[in-house]
């Protein structure tokens, strides 16, 4: 098990798919579809971001076991 | 083809009496479809999880099971890949897109191309997206009775004809509102089986060796099965980097921008906010789930395999995994069981797109080009005899997929050519207002003739290929996405920079930079954004032929509603997800508490039930 079957897939997929969902917050923020000063609005901001962690982070705990069997 | 024995009596009641059930049970719902807009749309009423359920069935089709439990076996924990990747377009899906169909009322995606860009636009998108799903339905239909015509020996043809009409008895008299309540029944149906697959695996695993099921599974495989994610770019059928651009990239702006089927189902939710909570819910939780459902009786025969390499044949090929899995850890009858939920994919998915094409053509096609305005009732006997078009022409399209080498190839064959022009054009003409109509034409041809070049010279495509090897004779696999979505966007953006821009007046609406206004161009004034509460109500019915719901003025104090504003009415019963429901404005306030009056229009749209309560929220 080398790099290229392990960390490198990870980070291309949270690097390149990270860029695309920054600038998609990005894009809604600054064109006012999702509004930070509406509370409703605001709990969906967490909700967006928590998603992104936990698919990383599942894919990070899978990884870490296959190295470590 | 490997020789199994597949099949009891029993398994063969078992399948033909969940077809018989979920027939009867769409046909029921028939009565809910009034016109079109319930025909295609549900009539906008349903609650998130009820969206959420359906769209699982949708995206699980029959093809699913057998694709990802053959990468499952060859590759382990791999095969997830495609199911965990669908979160970074998320947010303009949910703040851009998802509010821009709500809110113009666009009824299909075609028709958001001719009010972006012109008519040429829309009917050069109206033809591509008709090739895909017709075809796609195809691949479903195949998918079915290749499996099927092995178990009753019926001929692969007249299995193909019998599945065809078996789903066309529901959706004929029921549409939308039909393919979500069978869909959320199939969705269960498929869940629950695949999951008990896992389980009997696990079990079998844990008998053959002795110890607990799951330590026996997991031990059982390789530290590079259980690895999440493919080697970066190796080997060429099976790499990390081409199924992230295929999938990750084209696959989920497709599947979420551009899926008419999955479009129409969110169309369906009560409002914009139950249609983000279904979509986050269904991302989150029930597509890992999913991952588990197709792909595990992979993992369980690589298992059995590395335990035991003498119980699956050795001259099994990879593809028939699922079924010998099957046969093997299950009895008579859950055999049955289990192909019948293979049935509900099929089914679940073909109805959707059929659905989602005969909106197309009538909206598209019929509409449009109709010298006379037609009624409602004259749409709708259109749109249900399209849907049967759809099928047939479907059907006669089966023998050309079957003559692909595999369905999993026919699949991608389909994915590759007539997703990226249209992800390229409705991506830029989201999110980019310079983006021009002379532009999105020439995404159109100029970006599908430079594909079409990069299938004949993959040399075009090698800058792209992250090291992956080049086949000979067969070209690149699913890095040719890279290529195709950068020559489709590379033409629009050129054209753009060398064309005039539209008018901004006919862009109002119809981008994200929009979509803080679209609540007051839906409402046609400005939208009451004041959180209220919702009050439990006893309805009485009253002569008025206006479209209004007149409440108590303490209780439209209590939603903190004006007259004027919209008001969603359901039955109390929260299990119902809005079947019984309706849409409206608030009329003038009377005085008496806790009653709302409606008039009879309402209470055929809603089918309220005498002496039950209704729940009241304000929508703006």
């Amino acid at each position: 098990m080398d790099f290229f079957h392990t960390w490198l897939p990870f980070l291309y997929l949270y690097g390149v798919g990270g860029i695309a969902f920054i600038i998609g917050m990005l894009i809604i923020i600054r064109s006012n579809a999702l509004r930070l000063t509406f509370q409703k609005h605001l709990k969906w901001v967490w909700v967006l971001i928590f998603g992104f962690l936990f698919y990383a982070a599942i894919h990070a705990f899978l990884i870490f076991v296959a190295i470590g069997s | 083809m490997m020789n199994i024995e597949v099949g009891t009596q029993l398994d063969k009641i078992v399948i033909l009496v969940y077809f018989s059930l979920v027939m009867g049970f769409g046909a029921y719902f028939g009565k809910y479809s009034k016109s079109t807009n319930d025909y295609f749309f549900g009539g906008r009423r349903f609650a998130w999880w009820l969206i959420t359920i359906s769209i699982v069935a949708t995206g699980v089709g029959s093809h699913s099971f057998v694709k990802y439990s053959t990468k499952a076996y060859q590759y382990g924990l791999s095969s997830t890949m495609t199911y965990l990747n669908d979160w970074f377009f998320m947010p303009l899906f949910m703040f851009g897109w998802l509010p821009i169909i709500y809110y113009t009322k666009v009824r299909s995606i075609p028709e958001y191309f001719e009010r972006r860009f012109n008519p040429t636009a829309r009917y050069l998108a109206t033809m591509m997206i008709l090739l895909y799903m017709i075809g796609y339905i195809a691949i479903q239909f195949l998918t079915l009775a290749t499996a099927l015509y092995r178990i009753y020996g019926i001929p692969l043809m007249l299995t193909v004809v019998l599945i065809a009409i078996a789903t066309t008895i529901y959706m004929h008299f029921g549409g939308q509102t039909s393919v979500i309540f069978t869909d959320l029944l199939q969705g269960f149906i498929l869940i629950f089986a695949g999951l008990l697959l896992f389980f009997l695996g696990i079990q079998f695993l844990g008998n053959q060796v002795g110890i607990n099921g799951l330590s026996a599974f997991w031990m059982n495989l390789t530290p590079l099965q259980k690895l999440p994610l493919a080697h970066f770019n190796h080997p060429p059928d099976f790499n990390f980097v081409g199924i992230f651009w295929q999938d990750g990239i084209a696959g989920s702006i497709g599947f979420l921008f551009l899926n008419q089927g999955l479009i129409m189902r969110f169309m369906a939710a009560k409002s914009v906010n139950e249609g983000r909570k279904a979509a986050a819910i269904n991302v989150l939780f029930v597509l890992p789930i999913s991952a588990i459902v197709v792909s595990n009786a992979g993992w369980i025969g690589r298992a059995i395999t590395n335990v035991a390499p003498g119980i699956l044949p050795s001259e099994m090929a990879a593809n028939d995994v699922f079924v010998a899995v099957t046969n093997i850890v299950a009895s008579p009858g859950v055999f049955g069981f289990i192909i019948a939920a293979l049935c509900a994919a099929l089914m679940s998915t073909a109805d959707t797109l059929v659905n989602a094409s005969s909106a197309v053509v009538v909206n598209d096609i019929y509409r449009p080009l109709s010298k006379k305005v037609k009624t409602e009732k004259q749409e709708l006997e259109f749109a249900r005899w399209t849907s049967i078009a759809v099928k047939v022409i479907a059907v006669i399209l089966v023998p050309f997929f079957n003559s692909f080498d595999s369905i999993y190839e026919a699949h991608g064959w389909f994915h590759s050519t007539f997703t990226p022009p249209l992800v390229v054009g409705v991506f830029l003409g989201i999110f980019w207002k310079r983006f021009t109509s002379q532009a999105v034409i020439a995404t159109f041809l100029g970006g599908a003739f430079l594909m079409i070049l990069g299938q004949f010279y993959p040399q075009l495509i090698s800058p792209f290929d992250h090291g992956i090897e080049l086949r000979p004779d067969r070209g690149y696999s699913y890095i040719g996405a890279l290529y195709n979505i950068f020559v489709c966007a590379a033409v629009g953006v050129i054209v753009s920079l060398f064309t005039k821009s539209d008018s901004s007046q006919k862009l109002v609406g119809l981008t994200v930079y929009d979509v803080q206004n679209l609540k007051s161009i839906f409402k046609g004034s400005d939208a009451n954004e004041e959180v209220g509460g919702c009050p439990v109500v006893n309805w009485k019915l009253e002569s008025n032929d206006s479209d209004e719901l007149r409440f108590s003025s303490n209780d439209m104090k209590l939603m903190k509603a004006n007259p004027g504003d919209l008001v969603y009415v359901q039955d109390a019963r929260w299990w119902l997800g809005g079947l019984k429901s309706a849409h409206s404005t608030y009329g003038k306030p009377h005085s008496e508490d806790g009653v709302v009056y409606i008039n009879s229009s309402h209470l055929e749209h809603g089918q309220f039930v005498e002496g039950l309560p209704l729940k009241a929220e304000k929508e703006m």
